[in-house]
């Protein structure tokens, strides 16, 4: 059976490395031309960080802690990982349109 | 919850929900009172809609051209760059070559920054063989200030 909440985690630790990426050249615009939007742009990003890094806290604290949290924390398990592939997704697109 | 309630209180309400609504008046009472009588347009200004509509003031950037030209110079790696190359053939067309030499870049950094711009519809290659210069588009041209105004922040910095 697939570990749901496993595969979730990996893809919120996918998502910060994406996100670093983003924010590393987001950050390297906001030094030249220092706008709202280019503020508005980290500024987002680093919103999108702070929410996955949540995910990995929940994991840590919650889910190997408590045996019967574990139990229903693998009841959702999947759609979390559902939410996080999807967004995992959505950041490699955004990378590769920062990137090129 | 429906099934807590007598069978004749659920048979009234649904034919007084009928009445209602099938009397003209009533029911019109009813549309008004759930919508609100303003329009989206009023809350969103008419020129988020068009592109580059005609009745659009010439000196008021398009706010969707500007969103576009911000993303493609603040949102991407190599952005101020791409700035700088528009600021240049501005006035005069010039080919990658001269581009690269004015701005003391790579050659092949400057040819993958004209293509990303080209395929933006920011800048149009000249129809020629050999050292086909490029210039900007018409609706480039038309929303200048926008580049200009990203080009002032550039260049206090």
């Amino acid at each position: 059976m697939v570990d749901f909440m496993l595969a979730a985690v990996i893809s919120a630790f996918l998502n910060i490395g994406l996100l670093l990426v983003i924010i590393g050249t987001y950050v390297q615009n906001m030094r030249v031309i220092r706008s709202y939007y280019t503020s508005g742009l980290v500024l987002v990003a680093s919103l999108l960080m702070l929410q996955n890094i949540v995910i990995v806290l929940f994991w840590f604290t919650l889910y190997m802690n408590d045996k019967a949290l574990m139990m229903s924390a693998d009841m959702l398990a999947h759609y979390l990982f559902a939410i996080n592939v999807i967004q995992t997704i959505g950041l490699s697109v955004l990378v590769w349109i920062t990137r090129r | 919850m429906l099934k807590f309630l007598p069978n004749n209180v659920i048979e009234n309400s649904q034919k007084e929900f009928f009445i209602s609504y099938t009397n003209p008046e009533q029911s019109m009472f009813g549309i008004i009172f759930i919508f609100p009588s303003f329009s989206l347009s009023e809350i969103i200004p008419r020129t988020m809609f068009s592109f580059s509509g005609s009745d659009r003031i010439q000196s008021q950037p398009d706010p969707k051209f500007k969103m576009i030209l911000w993303l493609i110079i603040a949102g991407t790696r190599g952005g101020v760059n791409r700035a700088k190359i528009l600021n240049l053939i501005k006035n005069n067309p010039m080919n990658a070559n001269k581009i690269a030499s004015v701005l003391n870049l790579d050659h092949k950094t400057v040819v993958h920054h004209v293509k990303i711009l080209s395929k933006n519809d920011l800048v149009v290659k000249a129809q020629k063989e050999y050292a086909a210069e490029y210039h900007l588009t018409q609706i480039m041209k038309e929303n200048q200030n926008v580049l200009e105004e990203i080009m002032k922040k550039i260049e206090t910095k």
